[in-house]
Formats: C-alpha cells, sequence, structure tokens
C-alpha cells in the first residue's frame, strides 16, 4: 500500500497519470500486488469475450523461462471482470507444467511461483475461468 | 519371392519407425534447419508473429538479477559508456544504441547505483527522441524513482514498461526494423555482460545461462534477417549474429524429464519443476562465445 502510495504521488506530480501516455492503471496496480522482493518483467493485458468454455485457453503468448530462477505469474481481475482469470504454463513439448487452476478442487489460485529448472520458451496460456468473458492482467516477475 | 517382398516392406517400416522415434526423442537442442524458413517467406512473418518473437526475448534485468544473486559485485566498466548519445546520426544507431544502453539501464537500476542511471537516462531520453518515440519514456518519474531507492519493483516496471510501449509503437507503425534493432541491443548488451562477468567469476549458473541463449538466438536471426537487405548496416548485423551463431553450434543442451510438484503456500501454488535443461559446453566453447560477443559489441559500439 505504501508503494503505491508512493508511485501514485510521484506519478501525480509529474504528471503521468495526465499525460497522453497514460500508463494501464489495471497493471499497474496488479505490479503493485506482486509482493516485496518480487521484481517485474513482463504483463499480458487479457481481454476476451464469452467462450463455450470447452476450448483451449485462448490468449496465447511465448516467453523464455531461465533455469535457476523463480518467476510469480500473478493474475488480476479488473472490477467489472465477469470471468476470473486463470493461467496454464506449458512446455515445448505442450506439457502443461504449471496451472493456477486445480479441476481437482476447483480452486482458483491468484498466482503461481514457478521454479523453474529447464531453460527453455514456455507458452502462456490465459482465459476466463469456464470461459467467462472478462478483463484481466497477468504479471510475469522474478522472485530471486 | 514371398520373403524378399517382405523384407522390402519391412526395412521401410522399420526406417520409418526409427526416424519417427528419433524426432520425438526431444531430448537435444539443435538450431532449426537454416532452411526451413526460407528467406523469401522470412519477410512474411506475420506482425503477431514478431510480436511474439519480441515478447520471448529475455528481459535485460534478469541477466542483471543473476550477477545480483550470485553476489557479483558491480563494475562500470561493463557499460558501454563509450557510446555517445550525441554522435548517434542515423535511427539505425539511435535504435540499437537504444537497446545497448536499456541492457545497461536494467544493469545500474538493479544494483541501484543512481548517480549512474541518471546520467544514462538523459542519454536514453535524446536517443528515444531521436527516433520520435521520447514520449514513451516517462524520464522524470523514472529519475525520481531512481534517486528513491526503496522502490526498485516500481522503477523496473516504469522502465521496462517504456521499452515495452517503444517496441509496440515502433511495431504498429511500420517501423519495425527499429524495434528489431533495440531487441537485438538489449539482448547483446545483456550476453556481453554476461560473458565479460563469466571470465571473472566462473560461475556454473552463469556459465549455463551464457550457453543457453542458443534457445533464443534462432528468434533473434529471424527477428533480424526480414531485415538484411534494407541497408549495408543491417546487412553487417545480420552477418555478426551469424558469426554468435557459430560460436553456439557445438554447445549442447540436452533434457531430463520429470513431473512438477506443486504445493499451496500462503494462497498461492508453488510449482517446482523437476525436468531439467543441462547445457554441454566447453571451455573452448564458451571462449569462443566471449569472444565474439566482445568483438561484436565492441564493432557495434565504435560503429555508433
Amino acid at each position: 500500500m505504501k508503494k503505491f502510495l508512493f508511485i501514485l504521488i510521484i506519478a501525480c506530480s509529474t504528471g503521468v497519470f495526465s499525460s497522453a501516455q497514460t500508463k494501464d492503471p489495471l497493471v499497474a496496480s496488479c505490479v503493485m500486488d506482486i509482493g516485496d522482493g518480487a521484481k517485474y518483467l513482463k504483463d499480458f493485458r487479457v481481454q476476451l469475450g464469452k467462450g463455450t468454455g470447452t476450448e483451449d485457453l485462448r490468449y496465447k503468448a511465448h516467453m523464455s523461462l531461465w533455469k535457476s530462477t523463480k518467476y510469480r505469474f500473478t493474475l488480476c481481475n479488473d472490477e467489472s471482470s465477469k470471468g476470473q482469470l486463470i493461467i496454464n504454463i506449458r512446455n515445448e513439448n505442450n506439457d502443461v507444467v504449471a496451472s493456477s487452476y486445480d479441476a481437482k478442487t476447483g480452486k482458483i489460485y491468484p498466482y503461481i511461483d514457478f521454479v523453474c529448472n529447464r531453460s527453455g520458451i514456455y507458452q502462456l496460456c490465459f482465459d476466463f475461468y469456464e470461459g467467462e468473458s472478462g478483463l484481466g492482467v497477468g504479471v510475469v516477475s522474478m522472485i530471486r | 519371392m514371398k520373403g524378399k517382398l517382405l523384407i522390402l516392406l519391412i526395412i521401410p517400416l522399420f526406417i520409418t519407425y526409427s526416424c519417427k522415434n528419433g524426432s520425438r526423442k526431444n531430448d537435444d537442442f539443435v538450431f532449426p534447419e537454416n532452411d526451413s524458413i526460407p528467406l523469401s517467406e522470412v519477410g512474411m512473418l506475420s506482425k503477431e508473429a514478431i510480436a511474439d518473437i519480441s515478447k520471448n526475448i529475455a528481459s535485460p534485468v534478469e541477466i542483471a538479477n543473476l550477477l545480483l544473486m550470485l553476489e557479483v559485485p558491480f563494475s562500470p566498466s561493463y557499460l558501454a559508456s563509450g557510446l555517445d548519445a550525441n554522435q548517434q546520426s542515423t535511427a539505425y544507431d539511435k535504435a540499437l544504441a537504444l537497446g545497448i544502453l536499456g541492457a545497461d539501464l536494467g544493469y545500474l537500476n538493479m544494483y541501484e547505483m543512481t548517480g549512474t542511471s541518471v546520467d544514462m537516462l538523459s542519454s536514453i531520453k535524446k536517443l528515444a527522441e531521436g527516433i520520435n518515440v521520447g514520449q514513451f519514456f516517462d524520464f522524470e518519474t523514472i529519475k525520481n524513482l531512481s534517486i528513491n531507492k526503496d522502490n526498485l519493483d516500481s522503477l523496473l516496471y516504469l522502465s521496462i514498461d517504456s521499452y515495452n510501449q517503444i517496441d509496440e509503437y515502433l511495431r504498429a507503425n511500420d517501423r519495425g526494423h527499429l524495434s528489431a534493432l533495440m531487441i537485438i541491443g538489449v539482448w547483446l548488451e545483456g550476453q556481453y555482460l554476461a560473458t565479460q562477468v563469466v571470465s571473472d567469476y566462473p560461475d556454473p549458473i552463469l556459465r549455463d545461462r551464457i550457453g543457453e541463449q542458443k534457445i533464443i538466438l534462432n528468434d533473434l536471426i529471424l527477428l533480424a534477417s526480414q531485415y538484411c537487405d534494407r541497408d549495408p548496416q543491417f546487412k553487417d548485423l545480420c552477418g555478426y549474429l551469424e558469426d554468435i551463431k557459430k560460436a553456439f553450434l557445438e554447445v549442447k543442451i540436452t533434457y531430463t524429464l520429470g513431473e512438477p510438484v506443486s504445493e499451496e503456500r500462503n494462497g498461492g501454488l508453488v510449482v517446482t519443476q523437476t525436468e531439467t535443461s543441462v547445457v554441454e559446453m566447453t571451455d573452448q566453447q564458451l571462449g569462443d562465445i566471449i569472444a565474439v560477443t566482445k568483438t561484436v559489441r565492441d564493432k557495434l559500439i565504435t560503429n555508433n
């Protein structure tokens, strides 16, 4: 919260939020939620209409992840979002190596800490739970 | 006759099976064949594919973070201090320099070297304005965050996000060649930093990270390939990337399989990957990579 206030004060005093190139407030607030010690790397803004809920996760992106690094994937939803953002991380063999949704328990986790031991290009697949429409952000950060 | 016919039928089947098994093995990373994407078709890569490749390339702060984690002390000697923003005349020079200094800024920010990073910000501002993308860089905010050392995550976010916005803007406005230059500059400077440090601090994790760059090098070359015939400077750059690729050819990356292990912790999910990648790289191969990286980087800095 302290950090959020600080960046808000700095941003307001320098006119960032009033400039033409305003930072996406959803991304900015999600970055504030990544936790102490986490270092921001990338963000993925996901906006989807209603799907069937039976298809693969619809928003796909690639990202290189490196061995001996602990990544955090934080998922945030816009207040107006009907659905809850989920993520699957797939390796180069298309195997799911991590998922924020546990099909057995039905639990959706707000973040995944992924201890990477295989360097490679991974596929990050996002969607809203049960193919619902929504707006959300996935922020990738490093913990160590 | 029937026996011969049977043998003739079985041999191709056996060969086919063996080949399939070989291709499914997936335990060794090799560069895709040079002709897998004909050069004539490289220019037809979709905007989405280019955007995807651009996002693949590792962030410069990852190398800096690794150095910090390994407790490698900061050294200004690794920075591209000889690169003068005022001397960059063409858009090519400016975009490449913007990438190189972006990686240096990540290194400075990570080590909280605020005094130097403020100077570097001025150079970055000049370069960004030189290619008409200065509006995406929140210089004052970044400068203030840089001076205040308590907000490293906000500083990293604003710095990286500014670069991401520049990259997206350039690609969306048919100036993808400048975006490619920026990305190549960032990667090259990060690789230069890692290879210089490993000479003084031969840590196995850092050594592996250098060898693992083979994984994304081909994407980087693919990104540049679209513009190789654009002008002589780009042609040289494509040649330099090929030189780097040659140094990586014999580096082997193998994989061991394993199922990820998950556990719930503090409301989140912690997943530990048990499959691993293993880099096989001789001292000679590493030496060649260090040498070619330095040669290319120095050429580009001097050209600038």
